[in-house]
């Protein structure tokens, strides 16, 4: 019994093992962590990183084309994030998560995100994890490269 | 881009700041707030409508007038067209009764600019129709947004020259165009209309570049406008930006603004009163001080650099009501010889800063330049 359950663990050890080997192999990012980072591999995550930025950018921006491309309404009055918020000023990402008075809770950027679309632009709320929030999120972000963490602070 | 803002702000001090040299002593600026108590809403309404009684602040700016008078200003109503945005619509509506509503009336109002928001004719009308209502002589300036769909054609059809000048109870008054200037960014890169307008109708753009200047013709036509004008007398000059350099990024300038104190130096009292930034803001250039004023339609934060010294700093805006942080102002010379610039902020207590955390620069940022408009085909025609 005891050799037979040994033997089973190591099976489904080597079957996990197995896995992941195979998902490195055709994925690579698994084993691409214990790998030295070549430059190109560098170029490829900001050139993947740069064009979630873009997208928000655009969607930020009002941009109707990126708006209809990844599915979402983000304003109903011709108004647009960026409008308020030119260069992404006065969004503070680096302030989250903190409590947010204009929803009487503890809020993330996501939530805020989905707060002014649905009150000020009246448009409609996004999917916290979806790719427009993700974008709304990847260009704020960098747009704030630079200012300090500040967490919670009003 | 920061080290270049330092150079200029550098530069646009030294030029415009030798020792000894600011607006003439007898310029006084004090402040003051109080409730006001008269505009639409009669004493019965107090109990309903305190939240959204408009509470004045004061600037006050001594002018040797002839007479006690007062005007009015309203800008950035930003229209829509009434089926897509009837919130911008309600904001100029209101304007309009309460400017229609000073007792004593204003003598005129000024119409600051970026009446319409992409410069469609069905905006301008919109905005034409609005300002109907109101009954006193009306005199308008060209914003950006009023401008490049058409190339201020609709714009001109309706208001006429862009500059002008008259003088009134011995105030000598000069509205400038400082957006028609332009350089030419559509041309080459054969956007339509609505792509020019698209990219100037954004703050934040890259592409439509330092739009903002009162070109050289426009210099000349001020100067001879002046020559006549006793060196001692009030000037003011109405502009759709400020006629210095506050945050280029934006267009929060006029990049012409040596050319433009060059003119001016000569003149003791010269006040300037703009529009574009939709906020509180104050500074002294030269001889001249600038007074910017609120929008309609919405606020602008402050930006991420180059406040002048000088502002005091408008409150940290409450996202969820849509009259906060905007309204429209009196500008009055009373019987002191002084000139109030009131800002009318639509249901606030107090328009300015009272501690830091009111403040919408309490959190420090470090913010950049947007990308997604200046890459190809803009980029690379």
């Amino acid at each position: 019994m005891t050799n037979t359950s040994t033997f089973l663990c190591i099976l489904r050890r080597s079957t996990v093992a197995g896995a992941v080997a195979a998902a490195a192999v055709v994925v690579g990012p698994a084993s691409a962590n214990k790998d030295p980072v070549t430059p190109k591999q560098l170029k490829l995550y900001e050139e993947a990183f740069m064009e979630e930025v873009r997208k928000g950018d655009l969607l930020f921006h009002g941009d109707a084309a990126m708006a209809e491309q990844l599915g979402v309404k983000l304003s109903t009055t011709g108004w647009a994030c960026a409008m308020c918020h030119p260069m992404a000023s006065d969004t503070h990402p680096h302030a989250f998560p903190k409590f947010q008075a204009s929803m009487a809770k503890f809020a993330t950027l996501r939530d805020m995100i989905n707060w002014c679309i649905e009150k000020p632009n009246q448009g409609e709320k996004i999917d916290p994890e979806s790719e427009a929030m993700k974008a709304l999120e990847a260009y704020i972000t960098w747009s704030n490269t630079g200012s300090v963490l500040v967490p919670g602070k009003y | 881009m920061s080290d270049e803002l330092d150079r200029i702000r550098r530069e646009m001090h030294a030029v415009l700041q030798p020792p000894g040299v600011r607006p003439d002593d007898s310029l006084q600026i004090t402040r003051r707030t109080f409730i006001h108590r008269s505009l639409l809403f009669g004493a019965a309404s107090v109990g309903q409508t305190f939240a959204w009684w408009p509470l004045l602040n004061t600037i006050d700016v001594a002018h040797a007038a002839e007479a006690p008078f007062k005007f009015a200003w309203i800008s950035d109503t930003h229209l829509y067209e009434r089926s897509l945005n009837t919130r911008f619509v309600d904001k100029v509506v209101r304007a309009v009764q309460e400017v229609q509503a000073m007792d004593p009336p204003a003598d005129f109002l000024i119409f600051g600019g970026d009446l319409a928001q992409l410069g469609k004719i069905e905006e301008l009308e919109l905005g034409v129709e609005l300002l109907k209502d109101l009954t006193i002589k009306k005199y308008y300036i060209p914003g950006e947004h009023d401008w490049y769909l058409d190339m201020g054609k609709k714009w001109g059809e309706l208001f006429g020259q862009p500059n002008w000048t008259f003088d009134h109870k011995g105030v000598r008054f000069i509205g400038l165009d400082t957006v028609s200037r332009g350089p030419d960014y559509w041309t080459a890169k054969k956007m339509t209309p609505e792509e020019r307008m698209g990219h100037m109708a954004t703050l934040d753009g890259t592409v439509a570049g330092a739009w903002a200047g009162v070109g050289r013709d426009q210099l000349d036509w001020m100067q001879k406008t002046l020559a006549d004008w006793d060196k001692s007398k009030p000037i003011v000059i109405f502009s759709h930006n400020p006629l210095y350099e506050y945050y280029p990024p934006w267009n929060f300038w006029v990049r012409d603004w040596r050319e433009v104190n060059d003119v001016l130096k000569p003149y003791a009292k010269v006040t300037n009163i703009h529009g574009h930034v939709h906020q509180v803001l104050y500074n002294e250039i030269g001889s001249m001080r600038s007074i910017g004023m609120l929008a309609t339609s919405w606020p602008w934060p402050y930006a991420p650099e180059g406040v002048p010294k000088l502002t005091k700093p408008m409150i940290r805006v409450d996202p969820g009501d849509l009259f906060d942080g905007v309204g429209w102002e009196t500008v009055s010379v009373n019987a002191d010889d002084k000139v109030d610039v009131e800002y009318i902020m639509w249901g606030r207590k107090e328009v300015f800063v009272q501690s830091p955390e009111d403040h919408d620069k309490s959190i420090e940022e470090v913010i950049r330049p947007r990308i997604a408009d200046n890459q190809y085909p803009w980029a690379n025609p």
